[in-house]
């Protein structure tokens, strides 16, 4: 099967990568939006340095999505980002949740970006080309993402009592939420059909495993027994993110017309 | 001290393959793995760089500057460099117009 | 003749055999404008002006990280917000750079930041100013910074090695600051009266302690004039302040922008200087000994901070020196 670009996509599958684009340019955006709140107060300068970064990197990656979609015909990505509501965003639970410690920071950093590479390795491999050349363009960054996540798990996760404690805290209370990124729309069909993105469920199984092996390498237990938390997909978030867009659009939507 | 001074390594920056690497500056770290995780961000987040070495900096001897004249040319040593000849010349007057 | 690169020697005592000679000598090698470097015999009172001054421009930074940090969340559209993570975090980088530059002077980087939290050294005036509005953000960037290149570019110049390293990478990165600062001023210059408004409201408030950014007057401040001599710092606090104004006085007035009247800004043509009522230096010393709008909450924020970082610094520590806490294994 040949590539996909714009003009030759068929209007169900448009549909579907507009949605799939959504999912993937607010979950980066608001993670990246939560991890920059430690931008000055991180645990020691070396580390604050470093995981702001990694927040910017996430903006940037979310700008890139945006900009697909303003490519297939959605609202520019300052638009898209600033003037949207909540009901409208499409970011999975995990990324809106408050900041928290820096074991919860760390657990989620370290979740959702193992499950990004799972996906942006899926994508690489997309037949919608300009996606698949994000991906592509993206591995370098997420490459040390996921090594800094990996490392700081592996350290913290048994370091002392303290941290293992905050590190299995964090991710008991993270790890359903974290399910959530792998939420099934009804567009999981026609996106593995058309070989955009394999299924959800499939990207999930293979993340589980792969993320069970690294927790406990890091003397952390995996929680076995729970489900996962869904909704964001469909709109519906927790009251995290409404705050969290309060605050984010705050400026912006003063004079929404104005450059700023 | 009430708190952990973590150790010190120094950051060596390869801007591109080919090119030595440069001492760009420190970074306190807790062991070197992590001193390479952290000098990426703090060294490398603008210019270009293709290698990154960290090493503690309890590692490094270096000499005393009050020494420094154990660097001074105390005697004539332009018989290292090439412009310590007159050779050019030489070879003129021999015959040998090419270049040396 | 090799010490290890922590080890240096700290013969600088008034009294010791030999310290004429040895004063004479490094003076003789600050006046040709070579560096200093650490291992270096230098006057202890050189050693601990410098500490003091380091230690005070790096609580600076990470001190300036906070108002506008504090705006993070709030930067309207994708440009600003990247951009103000990016320089919120050069602050975090320069404090860095300066903490370690003031360690191979011999005073150790937890013991600054114990010092900073607990409000026994200081930090810019400006810093102890609420940032209030997105307008603040902007001056910060812009005039701020602009005042902060002008300082740090003659530090630059100065005799201690490490020091003029350090300021050389922080000016290269303060220029983004000022292009970034002063691009955010001129969209709200030229954007809509609430914007224009909103920058004139902040320029009123921070005017002041801009004024007061480069210290007392010449003829109040007591360390310059050996300062000046083992070249620690080349230009008087005036001087600074004048070119700093030269510069940037005219461009705010082409932004059409103002400064306020109580401070009777004209411009001396015979000196080719600025001319203004004298800052209330009183009111600046009661600011930086932590009586300044924001200290408080300032101090308390670095110290939540510093405190809740604790156990990752010394789980991190712990997981270097290889110990780990016996866990359950029965996993999957």
């Amino acid at each position: 099967m040949s590539q996909q670009t714009i003009e030759q996509l068929k209007p169900q599958v448009k549909t579907a990568i507009v949605d799939l684009l959504y999912r993937l340019a607010d979950d980066h955006l608001i993670l990246g939006h939560r991890n920059s709140e430690w931008t000055g107060l991180g645990p020691i300068l070396e580390a604050d340095i470093a995981f702001s970064s990694m927040a910017q990197d996430k903006m940037g990656h979310a700008l890139a999505f945006y900009r697909l979609l303003q490519q297939l015909g959605e609202p520019d990505p300052d638009t898209n980002a600033f003037l949207r509501s909540g009901d409208q965003y499409r970011c999975c639970s995990l990324v809106c949740l408050e900041r928290g410690d820096w074991a919860q920071s760390v657990v989620r950093h370290f979740l959702f970006d193992e499950a990004t590479r799972i996906r942006f390795e899926a994508l690489e491999q997309s037949r919608y080309e300009p996606l698949a050349q994000v991906a592509r363009k993206l591995r370098g960054e997420l490459k040390y993402h996921t090594m800094h996540g990996q490392m700081n798990l592996d350290k913290l996760g048994d370091a002392t009592e303290e941290s293992h404690q905050r590190m299995q805290d964090a991710l008991d209370r993270l790890f359903p939420h974290a399910m959530g990124v792998f939420e099934p729309t009804e567009w999981d069909e026609t996106l593995a059909a058309e070989g955009i993105q394999p299924r959800e469920a499939e990207l999930c199984k293979t993340w589980r495993s792969q993320v069970a092996d690294m927790c406990a390498e890091s003397g952390l237990t995996m929680p076995d027994d729970v489900g996962p938390i869904y909704g964001g997909r469909a709109g519906k978030h927790p009251e995290d993110l409404k705050k969290l867009l309060d605050d984010m659009q705050k400026v912006y939507r003063l004079d929404p017309d104005s450059e700023w | 001290m009430t708190d952990t001074q973590w150790p010190v390594f120094e950051v060596f920056h390869q801007q591109a393959r080919g090119e030595p690497h440069v001492h760009v500056g420190s970074i306190h770290a807790p062991d070197a793995q992590m001193a390479l995780v952290l000098a990426k961000e703090q060294y490398a987040r603008r210019m270009a760089c293709v290698n990154l070495w960290v090493v503690s900096a309890e590692a490094i001897l270096a000499t005393d500057y009050e020494d420094a004249d154990i660097f001074d040319h105390g005697t004539d040593k332009s018989y290292r460099e090439s412009t310590g000849y007159q050779t050019t010349k030489r070879a003129k007057a021999i015959g040998d117009t090419a270049e040396i | 003749m090799v010490y290890p690169m922590q080890e240096m020697p700290l013969n600088d005592k008034q009294g010791d055999p030999g310290y004429e000679e040895n004063l004479a000598a490094f003076e003789a090698r600050v006046a040709r404008g070579d560096k200093v470097e650490p291992g270096d015999w230098m006057p202890n009172d050189y050693r601990q002006q410098l500490i003091r001054l380091i230690h005070v421009h790096a609580n600076s930074e990470i001190c300036g990280a906070l108002p506008e940090g504090g705006w993070i969340p709030h930067a309207p559209g994708f440009k600003r917000k990247l951009a103000l993570v990016s320089k919120v975090q050069d602050e975090v980088g320069h404090a860095q750079l300066l903490y370690r530059a003031a360690e191979t002077l011999g005073k150790p980087r937890e013991e600054m930041v114990e010092e900073l939290i607990s409000g026994k050294s200081k930090y810019s005036n400006v810093f102890h100013y609420h940032a209030e509005t997105w307008a603040d953000v902007a001056v910060i960037a812009w005039l701020i910074d602009a005042a902060a290149i002008v300082n740090q570019k003659m530090m630059a110049e100065g005799s201690y090695g490490p020091y003029s390293r350090a300021l050389k990478r922080i000016c290269y990165e303060e220029a983004f600051h000022l292009t970034h600062g002063y691009d955010m001023c001129i969209s709200l210059a030229t954007g809509s009266k609430l914007q224009r408004d909103m920058l004139q409201d902040a320029i009123n408030r921070w005017w002041k302690p801009i004024m007061m950014f480069h210290g007392p007057s010449d003829k109040e401040s007591k360390h310059t004039e050996v300062l000046m001599r083992w070249r620690i710092k080349l230009k008087s606090n005036d001087a600074q302040r004048q070119e700093f104004l030269k510069k940037y006085v005219p461009k705010m007035f082409n932004l059409g922008l103002t400064i306020p009247e109580e401070w009777e800004f004209r411009y001396d043509e015979a000196t080719k200087e600025w001319r203004y009522n004298e800052p209330d230096w009183d009111e600046f010393l009661n600011v930086v000994r932590g009586n300044g709008p924001a200290s408080a909450l300032r101090l308390r924020t670095r110290k939540l901070a510093h405190e809740e970082g604790a156990w990752v610094r010394e789980a991190l520590a712990a997981a270097a020196a290889g110990e780990h806490v016996p866990v359950p294994v029965e996993m999957n």
